[in-house]
Order: structure tokens, then sequence, then C-alpha cells
């Protein structure tokens, strides 16, 4: 069985770890953000090869700054941000997370989930930020959370890349 | 310009004078060339090279050894495929010792494993563990492993260090972990933790820590980190095992290191090294010797109980054994001939004279239980003087108010009996057992209405003036009534083979000399005894004496005494009619 590391990376409030809540299998409590900063999750995603296990590390979201804990980006095969779609900011601060990221480990397969797409009503986001994101070649994935919308997609979609970059380690 | 053809000679020419002048360099040359083109060593070389290589380098480490395990392992597979018996043959003179250890140790460790089982559950200790067993819904051997566990190595985790994904792990049998890879990551992300949390300096790092009974021990190399779960404190040997195997994955997987990409696959081989690493470590497992002993003492204690009890109960038996045989040895009129104890059951086999205490009883006096008891008594007479006594009492049917004594060979009795018992004994002659027997102890009682009449006549009273031996006016009547008196008495005791002696009994007062008194007293009594033969008692039946002022009969005072002592008086004595007797007092 092949397995990967996958960091999920997104600001306080993005919904990261209600996004893999029900998608994954958990053995950590949610309180291990606040104390190591990190939430260890199992997912299994078929890819073309079979099956992959990814070991999804929930980063814990510091509240509103690209403040992550590098050390825990070692060796991640592909990283999953996570934007709250009803908080522009959040949108923002994904770009600097980003910076933070690959100036840690370098690039790596990498897609971004804009979160909470059920909230249509406080939806802040446009067409201008989907073309900001395909412009610096950023696969995105809009998700939620609470329908499951999009959820497995955006798993799926980083099983492929990291399995397909097969021999990338940082 | 001439052809080529021309130049031919020429050119051989050339070429031989090329070879004389250069020949000798040319073919270094060209050996020198071929040697670059190879680049290597020739097989000569390495022949030459080779053991000496070997040597040198298995004097350094032990990466040869490693490096030609896969090799030597397919070579032999190799040969036992085609021909088995070439290498059976070959390691034949080690097979049999290496059975023989390995037979001695399985009994050793089932001697132990029995020896352990025992210790278990015959202990208080084993009884509270199964209690906490049946409490906690725990498997026995879990709480026996728990409690006797020095440290027990219950996991290990080989991990890939840059991602914290596991490459390989191994648990106890009976532990369960699901979500290896899950704490695979989870280790990974705490050291990093620890080591962002406390700056500490590149090449350090968390390598142990301790949650309750459990101790994770982390050991990082290069590549990959191994990590072992231990309950009970770790021995310090536990981490250089870490290590050493760890530096032998690396070795042995650095291909698969290289090559890593998330996939475990390559590494499966290292689970068996993991588990080589899953120790089990039991307090029983050590200081064999003084715990061998405990077992013994184990063993021993209810051992000793029960021979101390068991001792007891013989000691006791052998005692009741004792006393019972003494108690019927010393029994009078018992005659002890055999006794044996068959079991639970004893046997005695005597005689006993009848009048013996009865066995049975004297038994159930010491607590015995007559049901275990099987005896044989032949009666006979026994000449023992208890025996004696009781027989003759029995025998001669004495009253109780006759006491009957042995001295030597002469029964005497004493004390007092009625006239017909004293008449019917005498004529008995000697119980068995004794030669004589002598009633002059015993007074015979007359029967009540023969009693008045004697009282009648030992109550008469002759009395006398002073001085004279004539007898008073009332002498006549008194003494008619005494012969009659004397006469019914005499009959009524001669239907018993009694007769009738009747003592009469002068005396004088105390006034005039003893000899004069004396003389007196004489003639007092023969005129009553002439009174009473006139009439009509037999001669032979008085014995009148008199005796002076001996033995004078008592008064209040000096008149009276005088008075009633000027008298004859009469006593009656009963006699066998048959024979002589010594008399009846």
């Amino acid at each position: 069985m092949i397995q990967k590391k996958i960091c999920m990376v997104g600001v306080f409030g993005t919904g990261k770890t209600c996004l893999v809540q029900q998608f994954v299998h958990s053995r950590f409590s949610v309180k291990y953000h606040s104390t190591v900063g990190v939430k260890i999750d199992r997912k299994v995603v078929p890819v073309d090869e079979g099956e992959v296990t990814l070991l999804l590390w929930d980063l814990a979201g510091r509240d509103g700054h690209g403040d992550i804990t590098v050390s825990y980006l070692r060796g991640a095969h592909g990283v999953l941000y996570v934007v709250d779609g009803t908080r522009r900011e959040t949108f923002d601060q994904v770009f600097e997370l980003r910076d933070v990221v690959e100036k840690a480990v370098g690039p790596l397969p990498s897609a971004v989930a804009l979160n909470k797409s059920d909230l249509t009503e406080e939806w802040k986001l446009g067409k201008a930020d989907d073309k900001t994101l395909a412009a610096r070649s950023w696969h995105q994935f809009t998700t939620s959370a609470k329908t499951g919308a999009g959820v497995e997609a955006a798993f799926a979609w980083i099983a492929r890349e990291a399995v397909r970059q097969g021999s990338a380690p940082s | 310009m001439t052809g080529t053809g021309e130049y031919d000679p020429a050119s051989a020419e050339f070429a031989e004078l090329r070879e004389l002048l250069l020949g000798a360099e040319r073919r270094q040359l060209e050996e020198l060339r071929r040697r670059l083109d190879s680049l290597g060593i020739t097989p000569d070389q390495l022949a030459e090279l080779l053991p000496e290589a070997i040597a040198l380098r298995a004097g350094r480490d032990r990466q040869l050894a490693r490096a030609l395990a896969p090799t030597v392992e397919n070579a032999i597979s190799e040969s036992v495929r085609r021909n088995p018996r070439e290498i059976a043959t070959a390691i034949f003179p080690v097979l049999g010792p290496a059975i023989r250890k390995a037979i001695a140790e399985t009994m050793a460790g089932l001697v132990e494993s029995i020896n352990r089982a025992v210790e278990h559950s015959i202990s208080l200790r084993g009884i509270a563990w199964r209690i906490e067993g049946w409490r906690t819904g725990v498997p026995y051997a879990q709480i026996v492993l728990r409690h006797s566990l020095v440290y027990r190595v219950e996991q290990v985790y080989f991990i890939h260090a840059e991602t914290g994904l596991l490459l390989g792990h191994a648990a106890a049998a009976d532990l369960t972990v699901a979500d290896a890879d899950l704490i695979s990551g989870m280790l990974t992300a705490i050291q990093d933790f620890v080591s962002d949390s406390f700056a500490i300096q590149e090449g350090g790092e968390l390598r142990t820590f301790c949650v309750g009974e459990l101790t994770v021990m982390v050991e990082r190399g290069p590549q990959a980190v191994i990590a072992a779960v231990v309950r009970g404190p770790p021995p310090d040997t536990l981490l250089l095992q870490l290590q050493d195997a760890l530096e032998n994955l690396h070795f042995q997987f650095a291909t698969a290191f290289a090559e890593y990409t998330g996939d475990a696959a390559p590494f499966a081989g290292a689970r068996s090294r993991l588990e080589e690493l899953l120790v089990t470590v039991l307090n029983t497992d050590r200081g064999q010797r003084p715990r061998g002993a405990t077992v013994w003492m184990r063993w021993a204690i209810p051992l000793l109980l029960l021979a101390l009890i068991v001792g007891g109960l013989m000691w006791r038996s052998r005692q009741r054994w004792s006393a019972a045989v003494e108690r019927l040895e010393t029994a009078p009129g018992i005659v002890l001939v055999s006794a044996e104890r068959d079991g639970s059951r004893w046997k005695f086999r005597g005689l006993r004279d009848p009048m013996a205490a009865d066995p049975a009883a004297l038994l159930a006096g010491l607590g015995m239980n007559p049901s275990r008891i099987e005896a044989t008594w032949d009666t006979y007479l026994s000449m023992e003087p208890e025996l004696i006594l009781a027989r003759a009492r029995r025998g001669l049917a004495a009253p109780a108010t006759v006491e009957l004594s042995l001295s030597g060979d002469t029964l005497a009795a004493r004390g007092t009996a009625p006239l017909p018992w004293v008449a019917a004994t005498a004529s008995l002659g000697a119980p068995p057992g004794v030669t004589h027997l002598d009633l002059s102890g015993v007074r015979a009682l007359l029967p009540d209405e023969l009693a008045g009449v004697e009282r009648s006549i030992e109550g008469t009273r002759i009395l006398f003036s002073a001085g004279s031996a004539a007898p008073g006016p009332a002498a006549g009547d008194n003494l008619r009534a005494l012969a009659e008196a004397f006469r019914s008495l005499a009959a009524a005791v001669a239907g018993l083979g009694y007769r009738v002696n009747l003592e009469l009994i002068g005396r004088a007062d105390t006034t005039g000399t003893e000899s004069a008194n004396q003389a007196l007293s004489r003639m007092r009594v023969d005129v009553v005894r002439a009174r009473l033969l006139s009439l009509g008692l037999p001669a032979d039946g008085l014995d009148a004496t008199g005796i002076g002022t001996s033995r004078p009969l008592p008064a209040p005072d000096e008149a009276e005494r005088a008075r009633i002592n000027r008298s004859v008086s009469f006593i009656v004595h009963l006699q066998p009619a048959a024979r002589q007797s010594n008399g009846a007092r």
C-alpha cells in the first residue's frame, strides 16, 4: 500500500478540521491542534494504480497569520490549502501561507479548497479570484464540509498528483 | 606517386622496423591500455587480494557479512534444492548437539512454566489475581503478565524519518494496534513539536518519554526512526539493541530508502527484525536460583503441614493405642494375650475374669470408638486380691455392712451382719482363692423380734445389799423372766444352728478390800447361777465370772454407782452350735 503525507494548511477557522472530519479515519482528538499543533488522520483514496493511503497532517491554523509549524511540512507529498469562502481575508492570506510552505519544503503538488460553499449568501469570492488562482496555476476546488460537495474530488486529485509526482521527496 | 601496393613491402618493412625498435614498449603500452580499458582488477589480481581484503574489511565492521548474507543464503538454498544430502552430511556433526540443546531448553522452559503456573495458581497472590480477573474481565494470563512483568517491548515502529510514514510495525501477539500509521505520524509530529518548542539544536531530539507504565524509546537514524513502546522500566541495553537494529535496517534497505516514495512494500523484510525486538522479561525469569527455592518452598510448606498433620494424627493414634494397651494390661482380671492394629481396627485377644471390668467400657473411657474395637476374651479366674475380694463379696452375698479383706490365704470379714447370713456364711466355708474364712470380726445381728428378747436379758440386773451375797427381794421374778427369755431365744437360734451362751458377771462396790470384793462378787454370781440352774437352764450355757470392782458399771453419783455395782448382770453370746468357734463377739 502506498502512503502519502498530505498537509492541510489554512488560517484559523477556515474549516480544515471539519472538512476532513466526516471523510477520514480519526484517532486523535481535536485538542491536539491546541497542544501539539497538528492532528493526523487517515484517508484511503482510490487511484488508477489501486489505492493510496493519505496521511493527512491537519496543521493548526494560527489566527490571522501565515504562521505555521514548518517542521510538520517536512517530507510532505502534497499540500491542500483551505480558504473560507465567506471570509475574504482567508483568501488573501493563503498566498502568504503558500510562500511560507514553498520556502520551507519547495514546490509540491498543491490545491486550494474554497470551503463553506454551502453558505452561498455569504460567499465573498468571485470569478476574478478564480482567475487569480488559475494565473498562479493553482488547482482549485469548491468544497463544503457540511454537504460534502467537492471534498472527495479534492482528495482524489491531490492523491493522484502525489502519486504521479512519485519520486519527488523534497 | 607510387601506388599503395608499392608501399606494401616498405610498409611491412616499416612495421618490422617498428617492431624491432619499439616492440617491447609497444606491448607494454597495449597491456597498459587493456588495463585502462577494463578499469578494474583482473581476476588474477582479485584472487591475490581477495582473502586479504575480506580479512581487512571483516576486521573493520560487519558490512561485508551483511552484504554477503543474501548471496550465501541463496547459495545454500540452491545447494539444498539440488542435493540436500550434501548439506545434511556437512552439518550433521552440529545438528545433533543443537537438537539436544533445543530439547533441553524446551524442557527447561516447560518446567519453568509449570512452576510458574503452580506458583500462581496455589499462592494467595494467584487467587487475588484470579479475583481481579473476574472483577475486571481481563483474561487471567494478562493479569499475571501485568503483575509479574519487569518490562516488555510491546510495539516497535519503523518510521520514515522525513515523512513520518510507517515503514514497518511489529506488536506483541495479544495486542491489536489499529492505527499504527497514524501513531507513526503523530510520533514524528511530537518529536518535531518538542524539537521546535524547546529549540533543541541539530542532533538533539526527543529520545525517551514516559506515559504511565509505558516508555517510548525513539532512535533516530538518517533515513528512519525506530520507536519502541515498552511496558515497565526498560533496561539500558534496550537502547543499544534499538541502535543496532536501526543500523542494520539502514544498511539492509539502503536502496529502498533511496527510492522511497511512499510505498512500504520494499521494507516488508524489516518485519522479522522488528519482531526480534519484541521481548518480554518477567521477574520470574530473573534470579532463577532463589526463585527456584521459593517454588520449592511453596511445595514444601503444604507438604510439611501435611506431614505434621499426618504425623500428629499418627502420634495421637499411637498414644491412644499405648494407653489402651496399658489400661487393659493393668486392669485386674484381664490378661492381654495379643494386641494388634489392622488399619483403623484394633484387635485384642486375652483372658478375662467375669468379675473384671468390662474392657469395652474401659476403652470407651479413654475416648475410643467401640465400633473400631474387636475383642475376644476367654473366661478365667483371677487370683488377684481385688478379684478374689470381689468374687467373694458376690459369692458370699456379703451385706454392705461387712468389710472383706485379704491377708495371705485368709479372707477376713468385719462389721455387722444379720445372724442368718453369718450362720449361712460360716457353713459355706472359704470362697475360691482363699483357704480360710474368718468371720470373727462380724457381729451377728439378731432378727428384730429376737433382739428385743436379747435386750431384755441383757437389761436384767440382780441387785444385792452391801456386803451380802443374797439376792434382793425382786430377784426371784427377774430370774424366772430371764430364764424364760433365755429359753425362747435359744429355741429361736437353734434353728439357725446357733446356741446361746449366757455370761454372768458378778460385781461388788468399792467398799472393803479388793480381795474381799473379788470373793464377794464370785459368791454373788455363783448364787445367781445356781438359781438359774434350778430354773432349768443348761449348765454349759452359763459362764459365771466374778470381777470384783474391775470394770464397774457407770453411774452419775457415788451412791448409785455402789448400788448398781452390787450386782450380777448378763451378756448374751451366740455361738455356732455345730462346732467350737471363736465366738460371735
